[in-house]
């Protein structure tokens, strides 16, 4: 005893040997041989020396037994042995103790608890999605939790490495020959080989001395190369970098790469952007690979990772960003239980340190087999972040739903959760703005973009449009444009018309569909539920904002009130319009007042059925002079108007109004010159009688009555054109599209394409401008025309009444009995119906001229008709030359008839 | 030096008394004299974990070989 500490261990080991056995020392040398190469390949302890922890795990051992009262003893006596300081190592003997220690109920030691535990664990982490919401709060423990094993780390690093390797030695020898790995073998650097025995035999050297080792040499050192040699005799200094690495060192490491932390040899290289295997770290090949791939999962980790901790604090990056940044932290949690798991599998596996198996224990091939699943995981993780870089909002949502469309259902399952909780804060935002009409979209993340600098007026047409690039792939543009219609619908009531129904009132199926907690449902049911709820809200908003419309602000009567006064279409208001201003306007356009005209048309309202109409639309009914310009007459500027705001201003919008206006003038042109040759006609009419008394005049009166025929065929073709062709057509068009109108936007549009109809055809647009001028020309030879006839009636009703008064004179000297005329009077009268006369062939040149010129432009007017493309334009050209008068003076007009002729027969 | 000695001897055989008795707690199945052997292994440095594995190997093998000898014989 007083000898403790002369003996060489390998003495003391036979000894141990013979006691425990009862043999002698011949026959245990099998044994202490073992005992040897044990002991020698294990010299670092794997456990920290910390004799509390030894003595608190020893009382939690006992307790575990039901004797509290011992481990109570137990207590006591540790604390003896504390006074005593005859020992070095009493966590050591302790230890050894705690590890003999056998529990009289239970014969067997666990076995194989751990690869049970993670059987159970690792199929819950594989497929676990998650549906409840889970806030980057979850980031931070899961620091906690690495920061907890970094700090482990060193000791751990430093006692892992001879665990695996006792176990396994220790099965390898029971059962007989090693059944050393080929693997392990092929691999074995001779450089690494060559170092372990070195040491091997550095530790051997005293043993060499010693009887024991004499006694048996041939049967030691046979086995001692290979096993030397396979499992690694453990480095002493763990910073030896040509020492092979264990198996179970590289588990630890890799663990740590998991977390995206370097390991002690797989470390993060920068220049290759890959985790690699430390070039210099003696490794055979297939756990080198193993751990490359394995390794990739920390790179994976480390992308998604860098992802949400760049954006996770952006707040720019919107509410979209962040659920998706969310999701990945989710995904990112399930990860790190994972690795907590694993974690504390590694840890307990060093607690108890031999006592383990090898069943149970981490490996590189368990882990990767284990990590497959986590892997596919981040890998579409990783992608995704890859995919969605620079993409926020509903492009992000698109890019993630792009990755939902794969065959694999585990996969699909993945990215639809992740797409469901990206898409919620759109829905959200769907749900105000189709519901509430509100738009709160701080980043600019919805599909609909609101300009703030738009007044109420634009409300409907430039206040809201749609970002292409934000509508999510899982909503189609016909989807997306009802959405901006309803929510624009909803404000335009509220904003324009004033309307403060709450929105509940008007789409009746809000109110079931408030609760968003379906918005995952929703997505993957487009077809049904989802469309259904974008129709029903459409619907319902469309039609109350028409009803609106209609009722008190009298949208229809307001388009039928343009048709009946800005497009003539009340013929005896305008006719007596037309009577009353025609004094007025005859004048020069300088002299003419806003305040008289408007007068006047308060007249012709009164007095037609004009009056009968609603008050509010007379109300808006106005004058409007046009710009003067020098020498222009009233015809020219006077202009009717009528006055729109509210929300009847988005139907008819200034635009609008303007095309109105062009089309009253050419309409009101067009109207006067019917106006003045039904005056032209009155005249002939009148005065035919009266002149036939002078018969010089009467091949003038004939031209002009063929003339004025003429003209008058020209306009009334012109105006059944207008009148039937162009106005009545297009608005009974536009009548029954305003009627099956389902939204604003319906009546907006139909009201252009009317608009747009009437301006071609009316020949108001850029194409026709030359037959505008042609027609222009026409109107002004009309006008021209009529102040030659009342010329020439003038001079003619004046001769004819010199002529009366001169035979009036003479009846009446007759009746005196005087003589009726004195020579000098006769010769006076002769000499001025001679001047009378001599003017006739004046007056028939000039309608002779008058005649060659209109003819002239009617035939340029016919030509340019019947090279129109528009068809009702050719058929009015063949309806005002419908006897072919036109046809056989013009050979222009005859090549081009016969051209289009023939090409309509070559298209048949 | 001899009473020093002497006073060693005193307390390495307490010890050694505390030791046993809390091997026979524990149920290690350790005797006096393998205890003291341990004790001296350890004193050295040796690796608990591996003598405890050692030990428990060679109580299993001197098992087997009784158990094949009892069948044997």
């Amino acid at each position: 005893m007083a000898a403790l500490d002369q003996k060489s261990p390998n003495v003391l080991l036979q000894s141990l040997c013979c006691r425990i056995t009862g043999k002698s020392e011949a026959e245990v040398a099998h044994q202490f041989q073992y005992a040897v190469r044990v002991i020698g390949s294990n010299y670092a302890p794997t456990i920290e020396r910390d004799e509390f922890l030894v003595s608190e795990k020893i009382k939690k051992e006992l307790v575990k037994q039901r004797r509290e009262a011992d481990a109570a003893l137990f207590s006591e006596l540790h604390r003896k042995l504390q006074t005593q300081g005859v020992l070095k190592h009493r966590w050591s003997v302790l230890y050894l103790l705690l590890s003999l220690c056998e529990d009289p109920r239970k014969p067997s030691p666990r076995l194989g608890s751990y690869g049970a535990l993670f059987a159970q664990a690792l199929p819950r982490d594989a497929h676990s999605t998650p549906f409840y919401c889970t806030r980057p709060q979850s980031l931070a423990l899961s620091y906690g939790d690495r920061g907890s094993g970094g700090a482990g780390a060193p000791g751990g690093l430093s006692t892992t490495v001879g665990t695996s390797g006792i176990a396994s030695l220790g099965v390898y020898s029971l059962n007989g020959p090693s059944p050393t790995p080929q693997s392990l073998l092929a691999g074995q650097p001779p450089a690494g080989g060559t170092q372990a025995l070195g040491s091997r035999l550095a530790w051997a050297l005293p043993v060499g001395s010693s009887p024991s080792c004499a006694l048996a040499p041939p049967s030691l050192r046979p086995p001692l190369g290979p096993v030397a040699l396979n499992r690694g005799v453990r480095p002493r200094r763990d910073g030896d970098p040509n020492a092979e690495v264990t198996e179970g060192a590289l588990v630890r490491d890799i663990l740590y790469v998991f977390q995206g932390i370097d390991g002690k040899y797989i470390k993060m290289s920068l220049s290759e952007n890959c985790y690699k295997m430390d070039a210099k770290v003696v490794l055979c090949k297939s756990l080198r690979d193993t751990s490359g791939r394995l390794a990739e999962l920390g790179w994976l980790h480390n992308k998604v990772r860098k992802y949400t901790d760049a954006r996770s604090l952006d707040r720019a990056f919107g509410l979209v960003g962040q659920s998706f940044c969310a999701s990945l932290h989710q995904e990112l949690k399930e990860y790190y239980r994972l690795l907590s798991v694993l974690h504390s599998q590694l840890q307990v596996e060093e607690d108890q340190g031999v006592n383990l198996t090898v069943e149970s224990s981490l490996t590189l091939k368990r882990l990767l087999v284990w990590t497959y699943d986590p892997k596919v995981r981040l890998k579409t993780l990783a992608a995704l972040v890859d995919f969605c870089q620079g993409r926020k909002g509903g492009e992000l949502a698109s890019a993630v739903h792009a990755y939902g469309k794969t065959g694999d259902p585990q996969m699909r399952a993945l990215v639809q959760h992740i797409l469901s909780l990206v898409s919620h804060p759109i829905l959200n935002f769907l749900y105000r703005w189709i519901y509430d009409g509100e738009l709160e979209d701080t980043y600019h993340e919805f599909f609909v973009a609101s300009d703030p600098n738009v007044k109420t007026d634009r409300l409907w047409h430039d206040k809201y449009s749609l970002r292409k690039s934000m509508i999510p792939s899982f909503i189609t543009m016909d989807q997306a444009h009802k959405v901006l219609l309803i929510g624009k619908s909803i404000n335009f009531l509220h904003q324009v018309c004033q309307d403060r129904t709450p929105p509940g009132r008007i789409t009746p199926a809000s109110q079931s569909t408030h609760t968003h907690k379906d918005a995952a449902e929703l997505l993957w049911d487009l077809e049904g539920v989802f469309q259904g709820k974008i129709d029903a809200a459409y619907f319902d908003t469309s039609k109350y904002l028409l009803d609106v419309l209609n009722r008190p602000y009298l949208l229809l009567e307001h388009l039928q009130a343009m048709r009946r006064y800005l497009l003539l279409g009340q013929g005896d208001f305008i006719r007596h319009l037309m009577d009353l201003l025609k004094p007025e306007l005859a004048r020069p356009a300088t002299t003419l007042y806003q305040h008289n005209l408007t007068g006047i048309l308060e007249t012709a309202v009164r007095a037609t059925n004009a009056q009968y109409d609603n008050a509010e639309i007379l109300k808006r009914l106005d004058v409007r002079l046009l710009e003067v310009s020098p020498g222009s007459t009233g015809w020219d500027v006077f202009s009717l108007d009528y006055h729109v705001d509210g929300p009847i201003a988005t139907v008819f919008t200034r635009e609008c109004m303007s095309r109105y206006l062009r089309a009253f003038n050419f309409l009101w042109r067009a109207k006067r010159m019917e106006y003045t040759l039904t005056d032209i006609w009155k005249g002939q009419m009148c005065n035919a009688k009266l002149l036939k008394t002078m018969p010089e005049l009467s091949g003038v009166l004939h031209q002009c009555h063929m003339l004025a025929s003429e003209m008058v065929h020209f306009i009334h073709q012109m105006q059944y054109y207008i009148t039937f062709e162009v106005l009545e057509c297009s608005w009974d068009e536009l009548w029954n599209k305003v009627q099956q109108a389902q939204d604003l936007d319906h009546i907006i549009s139909a009201h252009e394409v009317f608009l747009d109809t009437i301006m071609s055809r009316c020949l108001l647009d850029s194409n026709s401008r030359s037959l505008l001028n042609q027609l222009r020309a026409i109107f002004n030879q009309i006008i021209e025309f009529q102040s030659a006839q009342d010329a020439l009636y003038r001079s003619a009703l004046e001769e004819l009444s010199l002529r009366l008064q001169y035979d009036e004179q003479r009846r009446r000297r007759e009746a005196q009995g005087e003589w009726g005329v004195t020579a000098e009077q006769e010769a006076e009268e002769a000499k001025r119906v001679g001047e009378f006369q001599d003017t006739i062939p004046k007056m028939r040149s000039q309608l002779h001229i008058l005649t060659h010129y209109y003819q002239g432009i009617v035939q340029q007017f016919l030509v340019l008709l019947m090279t129109s493309p528009d068809q009702s334009l050719r058929f009015l050209s063949f309806r005002l030359d419908f006897n072919e008068h036109y046809r056989a003076r013009e050979p222009r007009l005859r090549a081009s008839l016969g051209t289009a002729r023939g090409r309509r027969s070559s298209n048949i | 030096m001899a009473s020093g000695a002497n006073a060693n001897m005193n307390a390495v055989r307490e010890t050694m008394d505390v030791l046993l008795e809390i091997s026979r707690l524990l149920n290690t199945g350790l005797d006096m004299e393998s205890l003291s052997i341990c004790v001296r292994l350890c004193e050295q440095g040796i690796n608990p974990e591996a003598l405890s594995s050692v030990i428990k190997e060679l109580r299993k093998a001197s098992d087997s070989l009784k158990a094949s000898e009892n069948s044997t014989t």
